[in-house]
């Protein structure tokens, strides 16, 4: 257990929600003694940054006994969001206690551990039954130029899929809303002989695994679900290549694991951090909270600037065949910070800071027609000053993956050449 | 708390059920049979409640008692209350007193399972000349005997430890939702375990199910160490009761080894009467012929009963 001191400026944002309630700390006080000596505390806070990235505390109450008498577990969440989902805030509280049980002879880490994966207790530490959704196989067949054999990895429970072609220095492409790895069909066959090619499914869309919680997707478990999937895959030396939320997502990725990565492509994305709503997103974001059901092949005929077939339409909408499908989908836009205390926002201009003094060749791409992006391509170059100037392709929209994805990788490929 | 009972609990559980108000708590109870019969006082333990005792109301009454079977604060029916502090063992005990006074009762049978006999004794000392006899099923005898199953570290000490014990019984819910129904021998229908079980479905509604293992008396000083022992010192006040021990030997928890240190105790006791086929829950595993051999003992002893 690793504490820290959290800044004033983030405490600032989050409400304190006791969790876990010791109201007999001398039940055992030898226990509360070594808890004095492990906190360096006898009243007070001890902070720690969960496994799910969630801020937590120890709170330890003084009744004038020589030794702590009470101790609180609280978790910290966004001032009015709802928390996370319970089997998360539970994995964490038993990673604390299983530290605690390592600070006593009398208990046994290893047993506190095993005991919460038997009897009753196992469904706390899980998704609840039907909270998880799989979009059924036969969706994805057929679909045109995009054959591959997906791939997955487990994380926190959840089938994560993706594709990839080409061996050598992984290149990611992520993808955002509300899209899946579909999206790069036309690039993965042109830049699969500069290196392994992955795109990886965000939780919720594409073939990946749907929790239908909408609580379960915030800004912080994209990014965490996107690391873990980096960790799994054991990718270093990456290329990243990102659009929309692959960005917003990506780059969060980048300054929190800067190690892993050789290089950046982005192109119409943002990283928000609450000063820069735009009349276009505004309407984006508020369009979408009124929907009830998201019908993706209309909206991707409409917005594409390329036209394609009623197939290739389909394959968007493949992965979302029900609303229950959508919830991440549906609540993406609302994740935008569009004010500086919003959720996302603050940890966004951590990132910032860290991505600012990042010296990573970079590479900027953006797509002329895109209204929703379009204020953000300059914040971007004054994050990556290192970059050359921004690659505009003019006729190509927000989905310049689609687009323009043949120029795109013409760019990319000829990019990575002199790299 | 559900108030009333859901329909499905009224199909298994067709019992009327009554509220007192014992310390400025809620307390339910049932009460069955002719009110002028001699009161058999039925007491659960941990984590049950009245429930566990429906397959004696009806063998009881008919023998011409009046069986009455609360829900101790902290379980069942009865109030929930956060605080630790409000669920010792001492509570407990005033708690069954208040209601004894409220009610009444004289001629008393007190009769207790896990929990339910050491604060079933506490009470019957408090009020030893109402009293009229004792029955003590698969309890624990008091201070200087824990057995392998609460020394263990899997699970009882790791459920009942600071922090860990928060963790186990009110997040896992690890004896809250799955008591009686995980050491059935009879084995339970869904609703029967879930007649155990739903009345701890509120979250923060299980501290009683945390403070019990917490005032089992493990050394001087501790957590309910001086309860116990105030009952213990003069448990011998009860000798001119008559006294039956029924026992399920088989039970994990609390072994024949209990019973013969409880007859140390009381040496005046009848028994171990021993039943087969049931567990630490005896009453839910063999109901009907607990109930039976209680009633002929009490015959026996002229407490009652119809001719």
């Amino acid at each position: 257990m690793k504490f820290i001191t959290p800044e004033p400026e983030e405490l600032s944002y989050l409400r304190a929600d006791p969790l876990l309630t010791e109201q007999e700390l001398d039940y055992w006080p030898e226990l509360a003694q070594a808890l004095e000596r492990a906190l360096g505390l006898r009243a007070g806070r001890a902070y720690w940054r969960t496994a799910h990235d969630h801020l937590m505390a120890l709170e330890l109450g003084d009744l004038g006994r020589g030794r702590p008498s009470t101790a609180t577990v609280l978790g910290f969440w966004e001032r009015f969001e709802p928390r996370p989902p319970e089997h998360e805030i539970n994995q964490d509280l038993l990673d604390l206690v299983v530290w605690v049980s390592g600070l006593t002879d009398r208990l046994d880490p290893q047993i506190t551990s095993k005991l919460a994966r038997v009897g009753v207790t196992k469904n706390k530490m899980t998704w609840p039954a039907g909270a998880v959704l799989r979009t059924p196989e036969e969706r994805f067949a057929d679909l045109p130029g995009f054959d591959h054999e997906p791939g997955y990895v487990e994380i926190e429970g959840l089938r994560m899929a993706y594709v990839e072609q080409g061996k050598g220095s992984p290149i990611l492409m992520l993808h955002g809303q509300p899209t899946w790895s579909y999206l790069y069909r036309r690039m993965i066959p042109l830049l699969s002989h500069r290196g392994r090619v992955i795109a990886p499914d965000q939780i919720g869309l594409g073939r990946s695994d749907k929790p239908t919680l909408p609580h379960a997707y915030t800004y912080r478990s994209f990014t965490r679900w996107m690391r873990a999937f980096i960790e799994k895959m054991e990718l270093t030396d990456i290329t990243l290549i990102c659009q929309d939320w692959g960005g917003g997502i990506g780059l969060r990725v980048l300054s929190q694991m800067p190690e892993r990565f050789g290089r950046l492509v982005a192109m119409n994305t943002a990283l928000p951090v609450g000063d820069c709503a735009h009349e276009p997103f505004l309407q984006w974001r508020a369009w979408v909270a009124r929907m009830t059901n998201f019908r993706l092949a209309g909206f991707m005929n409409h917005v594409l600037t390329r036209k394609l077939s009623r197939q290739e339409l389909a394959g968007y909408a493949a992965p979302f065949p029900t609303p229950a499908h959508q919830t991440a989908i549906l609540k993406f836009p609302s994740l935008v910070p569009i004010r500086p205390d919003h959720p996302g926002a603050y940890e966004n201009r951590q990132a910032l800071e860290v991505l600012k003094n990042l010296d990573i060749p970079t590479l900027l791409i953006w797509g002329g027609q895109d209204e929703i992006t379009r204020p953000c391509k300059v914040a971007m170059r004054a994050i990556f000053r290192q970059a050359p100037p921004v690659k505009m392709i003019r006729h190509a929209g927000h989905f310049i993956q689609e687009d323009a994805g043949e120029e795109v990788s013409a760019i990319i490929d000829e990019w990575l050449g002199k790299e | 708390m559900h108030t009333p009972k859901p329909g499905w609990l009224d199909e298994i559980f067709p019992y009327e059920q009554k509220f007192v108000t014992v310390n400025g708590r809620r307390m339910a109870y049932v009460d069955e049979g002719d009110k002028a019969a001699p009161p058999v006082l039925l007491l659960s333990g941990n984590p049950t409640w009245s429930f566990l005792y429906r397959d004696f109301f009806p063998v009881l009454t008919q023998a011409g008692y009046r069986a009455l079977a609360p829900d101790w604060v902290g379980a069942g029916y009865s109030d929930h209350p956060f605080l630790l502090a409000q669920l010792t063992t001492a509570h407990h005990v005033a708690d069954l007193v208040s209601l004894m006074d409220q009610l009444g009762l004289r001629q008393i049978t007190i009769v207790g399972q896990d929990w339910g006999g050491p604060q079933g004794l506490g009470a019957a000392l408090t009020r030893v000349e109402r009293m009229a006899a004792l029955a003590l099923m698969n309890t624990f005898s008091l201070s200087q005997h824990n057995g392998e199953f609460h020394s263990s570290l899997f699970p009882w000490q790791t459920w009942n430890a600071p922090l860990t014990g928060p963790f186990f019984h009110q997040i896992g819910k690890a004896l809250a939702h799955a008591g009686p129904s995980a050491v059935s021998r009879r084995g339970m229908s869904p609703a029967e375990a879930r007649a155990y079980h739903h009345v701890f479905d509120e979250p923060g509604s299980e501290a009683g199910v945390l403070a019990w293992p917490r005032n089992i008396p493990w050394a001087k000083g501790g957590r309910g160490w001086e309860d116990m022992r105030a009952i213990e010192r003069r448990v011998a006040e009860l000798a001119h009761l008559p006294t039956l021990l029924m026992w399920a030997p088989e039970d994990e928890v609390f072994g024949l080894d209990y019973a013969q240190r409880l007859g140390e105790l009381m040496p005046w006791a009848e028994g171990p009467a021993t039943f087969d086929n049931a567990a630490h829950f005896l009453q839910d595993d063999r109901g009907p012929d607990l109930a039976r051999t209680l009633a002929d003992f009490l015959a026996k002893h002229q407490i009652g009963g119809r001719p």
